[in-house]
């Protein structure tokens, strides 16, 4: 059965971010998985997450509603009245999962960086 | 060490209560539970798994199990009931996985030993063959009940399926000087792809919707259904300013769509948060006397237009998927289509559909098949569709398809 490989480091920018990386395709078997490893570190005192998406090769709808899910946990459930979430922003993603993203508009939702430096200090 | 669970006593009350076994005579018993093993397992261990060999059948003393194919649970098994047996008796591979729902007290009997018992009897061959017919019954009956459940469920879904139809409109509006076809096609029974045309009622604007909402079967259904309806009443019924006027109506039209867009975008961002589901939507509004199109391209794939002269534009996305954030904004877009001009859009089911290969149909077929100055809406639809069914071939559909075109019709030069 398809697995989630995940990867996580702890950034000091302005704030604490965690830098959680993926590994694995992103499908209707897995964003479960993914959402279950972000409630873990919620739980834990996570409040910020850049998401590292250069291990994804795939990422279909179920993807995106895993990701949509974690902005609403680490935003208490409130709507921040912003269009991007502040808490949660995505590192790198391959060219394949780029596509996708621009398709969808998530883009539009979510900060994405090329850079871990500049990403990290960009949480306020 | 022999406890009293595990006595030869306790071994054959064990085997002569279990159903399987009722009728062997007492000296078979004896000679099964004398070479019979105990065993302590724990819960969560997998006893048997489907699909491989093994040679013993299993009696559980105390505990309980599920006889399952991965995480499909077929039966719940317990104290004085057998797993395992099938395999013994005809030497296949085990039609099913066994997995100990809690510690449990096992008696295990290999299958050499089960057949040298029973050659000491020849009435025990008789009562084990009774013993399985009767188990055969009772599957039958099991498979009985669950094929009534199963109808009833496809009769539901049926139903469903109706109801659903109800939500694409049932004829579309003819409006001088265009051609309007469409094609909807549901990969299960139930669909989350909606398109939809109709006349605003305060102005000569057509409504021209496309969507696919994310995931498959009732839940995409349903919201579907929220989709669609939100952006049918919100245009028709949520704006009525007196000011949109046919005059001057590229600021109201706007101001209708953009309207429409946000409320619903707003209202299931907020309501349905806890689902995380969201649609990609386009919505446009047409003047049919102008060509004149205000849109909104929520996170979906772009429509074309097929201008007369060869070019091709595509309307890309203006805002991102809605129905999940509900601060979001969406730019509002106008185009014109010419006389002989025609807009074709589509849901991921033409572009995503798949061949046997994996490979995908890709925007870029549809443009190469796409032959849009020789042929009305429909042959133009109808195209586009074989194109995808060849290029498919034996491939399973896998996604709902549908697609909605618009021609310009040229007008007749006046003499």
């Amino acid at each position: 059965m398809a697995t989630l490989n995940f990867m996580v480091g702890q950034e000091q920018g302005n704030v604490s971010v965690t830098v959680l990386k993926v590994e694995g395709d992103i499908d209707a078997a897995t964003h479960k998985t993914l959402q279950d490893k972000a409630a873990e570190l919620i739980d834990a005192g996570t409040t910020h997450i850049l998401l590292d998406l250069s291990g994804v090769n795939y990422m279909g709808s179920a993807g995106f509603r895993a990701i949509h899910a974690m902005t609403n946990m680490l935003s208490g459930g409130e709507s921040s009245g912003l269009s991007k979430s502040p808490y949660l922003k995505l590192l790198n993603p391959t060219d394949p999962v780029a596509r996708v993203i621009k398709t969808l508009g998530f883009d539009v939702y979510l900060d994405i960086y090329q850079d871990r430096n500049e990403a990290v200090n960009s949480f306020q | 060490m022999e406890t009293p669970l595990t006595s030869t006593e306790n071994k054959i009350e064990t085997l002569k209560h279990c159903a399987f076994l009722r009728g062997l005579q007492g000296s078979v018993l004896n000679s099964l539970a004398a070479r019979a093993e105990t065993l302590r397992v724990a819960s969560g261990e997998t006893i048997i798994t489907r699909g491989e060999t093994g040679s013993a059948m299993y009696f559980i003393i105390s505990g309980s199990a599920r006889v399952h194919d991965g995480e499909v649970i077929w039966a719940k098994i317990k104290a004085g009931e057998v797993f395992g047996e099938m395999a013994v008796l005809d030497s296949q591979v085990r039609s099913a996985s066994v997995t100990m729902e809690s510690d449990s007290l096992l008696l295990s009997i290999e299958r050499e030993v089960f057949f040298d018992a029973l050659s000491t009897d020849p009435d025990a061959f008789k009562a084990v063959l009774h013993g399985v017919l009767q188990r055969e019954r009772e599957i039958v009956s099991e498979i009985k009940t669950r094929s009534a459940k199963l109808l009833s469920y496809q009769k539901e879904l049926e139903i469903g399926r109706r109801i659903q139809a109800d939500f694409l409109p049932g004829s579309i509006p003819e409006i001088e000087n265009w051609e309007i076809a469409a094609w909807f096609e549901a990969a299960r029974e139930v669909a989350g792809d909606f398109y939809d045309v109709f006349r605003l009622k305060t102005s000569s604007h057509l409504a021209i919707v496309i969507g696919d909402v994310c995931d498959k079967g009732v839940g995409a259904a349903l919201f579907m259904t929220l989709f669609r309806s939100l952006l049918r009443a919100s245009s028709l019924y949520g704006y009525t300013d007196s000011a949109m006027d046919k005059s001057d109506s590229t600021a109201t039209t706007s101001e209708v769509l953009l309207n429409s867009i946000v409320t619903t975008n707003r209202y299931i961002a907020t309501t349905h948060a806890g689902s995380s589901m969201f649609a990609s939507v386009f919505f446009g509004l047409l003047d049919p006397d102008t060509g004149r199109l205000t849109y909104v391209n929520a996170g979906h794939e772009a429509p074309m237009i097929f201008r007369q002269n060869g070019e091709v534009e595509l309307l890309d996305i203006t805002g991102g998927v809605m129905g999940l954030f509900p601060a979001a904004n969406y730019q509002v877009e106008t185009t014109k289509l010419n006389e002989g001009d025609l807009i074709f859009s589509y849901t991921d089911g033409v572009n995503e559909a798949k061949n046997m290969d994996g490979q995908q149909f890709t925007e870029e077929r549809i443009l190469k098949v796409a032959s849009p100055e020789s042929n009305n809406t429909e042959n133009f639809i109808r195209i586009v569709l074989e194109a995808v069914y060849e290029f498919r071939g034996e491939a399973e559909q896998s996604d709902d398809i549908t697609m909605l075109a618009l021609k310009y019709l040229p007008r007749a030069p006046v003499d």
